[in-house]
């Protein structure tokens, strides 16, 4: 409306005054007609000030003001003020027209027509106004593009079933395709939903330097509502089978209020979790977190959903799945302890009936002996505790118990830190007379990789020793380590129904960067003690459990109660979780579509886990139909140790994908990734009109951003602020009805002054 | 007149031990007490007023826990530590032995104790009981906990055997008088008998020593005229039995 107002006082609309450059077109010299303009006033004023009569000074001084004013303004007008524009000459240039075709651009608005019914009011020949005056002036190329961009005839051949829309990808096609030929700019028409892995800015900067300006037409509405959606399901990609998950999962509504809904979890369309969230305000996302446990080994893609609300506008994005690994394997922990203690013996029941986990044990039963416990052959650990990388580093995680740091070597201290910030693997301290500080551990390589801080030694004959009530601390609640097999409200219940503990390493302090998870209170305390903290140090991760005696949770309470098993268990779980191997294998995108391209990204280290760059990669792929392809993985020279191969599956379905590393004709290791590749519902999520997207397209390539309502000037706009072949015009500004205005305004107004100080 | 040699004041071994536990504290500050079970019996009036659960009572408590601190690297508290069955805190202490339960007769406060302690994953090392009257006994106690779980022969290739000391034979260790006497036996024909019980997960969980008396061997090792051999068997026995109960 502003605009319109405007164009009727001016002439013209603002860009036409932002494009061009104001002069004036009379002829002479400025001098002279400064001079005219000089006498012209003067002789007004002179005529006020020689005229007698009953006015006063002031009254002839507003007077003679009004005057020059109007004086200056025919003067003005006369000296012809003009804006200098450069437009684009007729039928010599050519305008990209770039479409969307995904799925979205079906999705209907609030009055029930699909977003893509603009293109029919828009785009039809013969009809539609914007084609014509389009047509008019430039030579138009169109383009669609959801994941890719190919050139069309017209908007007739839309098909609007593209699952992705890579807005980058289509603006690089365009600038491409038309760069032999003048071009005075793209229009792309989208609901600007850029859900390409490409960053938009790596499409922006070429046509900035190219000068292309690039026009935005937004369809859809800014907010969608009322709707709920899924937005982001966080869950890791592969898990042990029986471990407790805990996924986070992101809802959105817009319209509903805060509404509670349940988040149903199906894992091959059985219910596994159901969990009850309320929503939050509008546009503002509640995290879900939901505690889960899947059994089998193998692939698995587990379904999230929302059920539909009554009048909700987007059913599909309601629903996520994401696709996890669940592994059969069984881990191996290294659990060392300086002494019998109790705390071993319950720590292996509580673990004993959990196949995928093998709890290794090297007791010190007396000065060098050792007993040994769940070895796979007779060999291992018969020197004690292993004296070299790759003996120590063929576990996954470690447990150091009662031991006092003087029992290893420095070397050993030294490789038990690399254990964790090199290899990944997972180090777990427990609490007893000879670890943390009062074992001598300050001061070693292994103290900062502890999450915790040492103080000074416990002194005295008796040492230090309280009994404590342990409780989980706000991040406890929400951790999968302590859950204890419950949920919400009952994790807390169930820890205070726990029988105290008794500690004898004084710790009060986490590191900065560490998380305390449980934290144990007792009267006989001036700061609560830190009972189980972690870290992530280095690949790897280290937690700090500093009770000695957990096992009175297994004595203590009724038969029934499982609570020491359940935490244990899900402890090293936790403790082997995410331990990466020597080789691995990952994709970069958990599911794609046939036809898009997927990279495999493999990291290589040999058995110190020291990437290796000289190995002979190869992926063998496997087909939902069976088809075995092996492909060569390279070496990216970017990152040590990184392998990485392109490929494009063909089929719907699973993809087995095995990576064998070898070299000098030994195997390195190898690793099984899985790759589903299904229809993607992409396009429904986040599906309103990104109005800032296009807007930030429009401003960084010195185009415009248009709404259906206002595309009519499009036409308009391109001829004067686009690129291509130019001519240089005048648009006159002398007749503009300001002016008109202005005059009569100034004429009217000494009128009026006149008549009301009687002066007429 | 022979000049006298200079007295020599031999420290004996409980001038060594430790502080005694504050009975109002928490167990736990030493992580291992050799525990004895005090149960319900009948009969024999044991070693000093109590019943036959105090046989050899303390004094072979404290030796066995000089000897075996020395043995094995174990913080183990220096006294005797004897709790009722029907205590409810004797789930605080994971291991239990429990001497000449021959003329046991438990309460059911004690069944119930004693049964609670094992399901939850307590050890039970049983000692010094001869004979089929007192098997009989001690068996008839046990069904009272666990009707239908079969006591069976822990043989040689249990890996309670291997757990510390390899030991390979199993041995009647004699009582005090009978060692004096060239004996082993208390009865006629009896032979040592290592026997056990499972929970259903397959786990030792009580460890019978029949026809033999470790006991007496750790609280005799000491005597000159107790035999070295039956001693160093009983005591390696006694490791054995607590390092694997400690581990399994």
């Amino acid at each position: 409306m502003m605009d319109r107002i405007f164009e009727f006082l001016f002439k013209y609309r603002p860009l036409v005054f932002e494009q061009g450059d104001f002069t004036f077109a009379a002829p002479g010299s400025v001098r002279l007609w400064l001079v005219a303009a000089g006498l012209v006033g003067a002789a007004a004023v002179a005529s006020y000030t020689i005229a007698r009569g009953k006015s006063s000074v002031t009254d002839r001084g507003i007077m003679a003001g009004l005057r020059v004013a109007l004086f200056a303004l025919l003067v003005f007008c006369l000296w012809q003020p003009v804006l200098i524009l450069s437009t684009v000459v007729p039928q010599q240039n050519f305008v990209g027209v770039l479409i969307d075709d995904s799925q979205s651009m079906l999705l209907p608005d609030e009055d029930g027509t699909p977003r893509a019914s603009f293109l029919e009011e828009a785009f039809t020949p013969d009809q539609s106004e914007l084609l014509a005056a389009l047509s008019d002036r430039f030579a138009l190329r169109f383009f669609r593009f959801s994941d890719v961009a190919s050139r069309i005839d017209g908007p007739d051949e839309l098909t609007f079933d593209g699952t992705h829309t890579n807005l980058g990808g289509a603006l690089d096609a365009a600038r491409v395709e038309l760069s032999g030929v003048p071009l005075s700019g793209l229009v792309m028409i989208t609901d600007g939903a850029h859900n390409g892995d490409r960053p938009l800015s790596e499409a922006l900067v070429p046509l900035q330097a190219s000068g292309v300006p690039v026009f935005t037409v937004g369809l859809g509405e800014e907010a969608i509502s009322p709707d709920i959606e899924i937005g982001r399901v966080e869950m890791p990609r592969a898990v042990l089978e029986g471990s407790a998950l805990i996924v986070d999962v992101v809802v959105t509504q817009t319209g509903f209020g805060q509404l509670t809904v349940p988040i149903i979890v199906e894992d091959d369309l059985e219910i596994v979790a159901e969990e009850f969230v309320e929503l939050g305000p509008d546009g503002e996302p509640v995290v879900a977190r939901i505690s889960l446990e899947l059994e089998g080994a193998g692939p698995r893609r587990v379904h999230f959903r929302i059920p539909t609300q009554s009048g909700e506008r987007v059913e599909r994005n309601n629903a996520r799945t994401v696709q996890i690994e669940v592994r059969g394997e069984r881990e191996k922990i290294l659990y060392l302890e300086g002494e019998p203690r109790f705390e071993l013996k319950f720590m292996r029941r509580a673990v004993a009936d959990d196949e995928n986990i093998q709890l290794v044990v090297l007791q010190r039963t007396a000065e060098g002996k050792f007993l040994r416990l769940e070895i796979s052959d007779s060999t291992e650990l018969q020197f004690g505790f292993p004296s070299s990388r790759e003996e120590l580093y063929q576990y996954r995680s470690l447990i150091i118990g009662s031991v006092e740091a003087s029992f290893f070597s420095h070397d050993q201290l030294q490789m038990i830190a690399d254990f964790v910030s090199d290899r990944g693997g997972g180090l777990l301290m427990l609490g007893g007379r000879s670890a943390f500080a009062e074992g001598g551990w300050a001061g070693t390589p292994v103290e900062e990789v502890m999450p915790v801080v040492l103080g000074e030694p416990a002194g005295g004959d008796d040492g230090f020793f309280a009994e404590i009530a342990v409780k989980p601390t706000p991040a406890g609640l929400s951790h999968a380590a302590v859950q204890l097999g419950q949920a919400g409200d009952a994790v807390s219940a169930r820890w205070d129904s726990l029988p105290p503990v008794t500690v004898v390493n004084p710790i009060s302090e986490v590191r900065p960067g560490a998380t305390e998870l449980l934290t144990g209170t007792s009267a006989d305390l001036s700061d609560d003690q830190v009972v189980l903290a972690f870290q992530r140090y280095g690949r790897g991760k280290s937690i700090a459990m500093t009770v000695q005696d957990s096992w009175l949770w297994q004595m203590i309470p009724a038969l029934e109660d499982q609570s020491h098993e359940t935490f244990w268990k899900q402890a090293l779980r936790w403790l082997i979780d995410g331990v990466p191997d020597a080789v691995e294998v990952v994709t970069d995108q958990e599911q794609v579509e046939p036809g898009e391209t997927v990279r495999l990204v493999a990291t290589v280290g040999d058995s110190t886990y020291i990437e290796v760059n000289d190995a002979s990669v190869t992926a063998s792929i496997t087909s939902p139909s069976g088809l075995v392809e092996e492909v060569p993985v390279e070496w990216t020279v970017e990152r040590d140790g990184e392998y990485v191969v392109e490929f494009r599956p063909s089929e719907f379905g699973e993809y087995e994908v095995d990576i064998t590393a070898e070299r000098d004709g030994q195997t390195l290791g190898s690793d099984r990734t899985y790759l589903n590749a299904a229809p993607s519902d992409e396009e429904y999520f986040g599906a309103n009109r990104h109005t800032q997207t296009l807007r930030r397209i429009a401003d960084e390539t010195g185009g415009q951003f248009y709404t259906p309502d206002n595309v009519e000037t499009l036409p308009d706009d391109i001829t004067i602020t686009g690129a291509g072949v130019t001519l240089v015009e005048q648009m006159s500004l002398w007749d503009m009805p300001f002016l008109f205005f202005l005059m009569l305004t100034l004429m009217g107004a000494e009128w009026g002054f006149r008549r009301i100080r009687g002066l007429v | 007149m022979a000049q006298q040699a200079p007295q020599v004041q031999r420290p004996t071994f409980l001038s060594a031990l430790g502080p005694r536990r504050d009975p109002e504290e928490a167990s736990g500050r030493w992580p291992f007490y050799w525990t004895r079970a005090i149960y319900s019996g009948y009969g024999r009036r044991g070693f000093r007023g109590g019943g036959g659960w105090a046989t050899d009572y303390p004094k072979g408590d404290r030796q066995f826990l000089v000897v075996l601190k020395r043995l094995v690297r174990l913080d183990a508290y220096d006294w005797e530590n004897a709790i009722s069955l029907a205590d409810p805190q004797l789930r605080r202490f994971p291991v239990v032995y429990m001497v000449e339960p021959g003329r046991m007769d438990m309460t059911e406060a004690e069944v119930e104790g004693l049964r609670a302690f094992l399901d939850a994953g307590g050890f039970l090392i049983v000692d010094d009981f001869w004979g089929q009257r007192e098997w009989s006994q001690f068996e008839y106690n046990m069904r009272r906990m666990y009707p239908d779980k079969a006591i069976v022969d822990v043989t040689l290739d249990h890996p309670i055997y291997s757990s510390y000391y390899d030991i390979e034979v199993v041995k009647q260790v004699p009582a005090i008088n009978n060692a004096r006497r060239g004996g082993t036996s208390e009865c006629y024909g009896c032979e040592p008998w290592i026997r056990g019980m499972y929970d259903d997960e397959g786990r030792l969980m009580v460890i019978i020593n029949f026809n033999t008396d470790l006991g007496d061997a750790w609280e005799w090792a000491e005597d000159p005229r107790y035999p070295l051999e039956y001693s160093t068997y009983a005591y390696e026995m006694g490791v054995n039995m607590i390092v694997y109960a400690m581990s399994h």
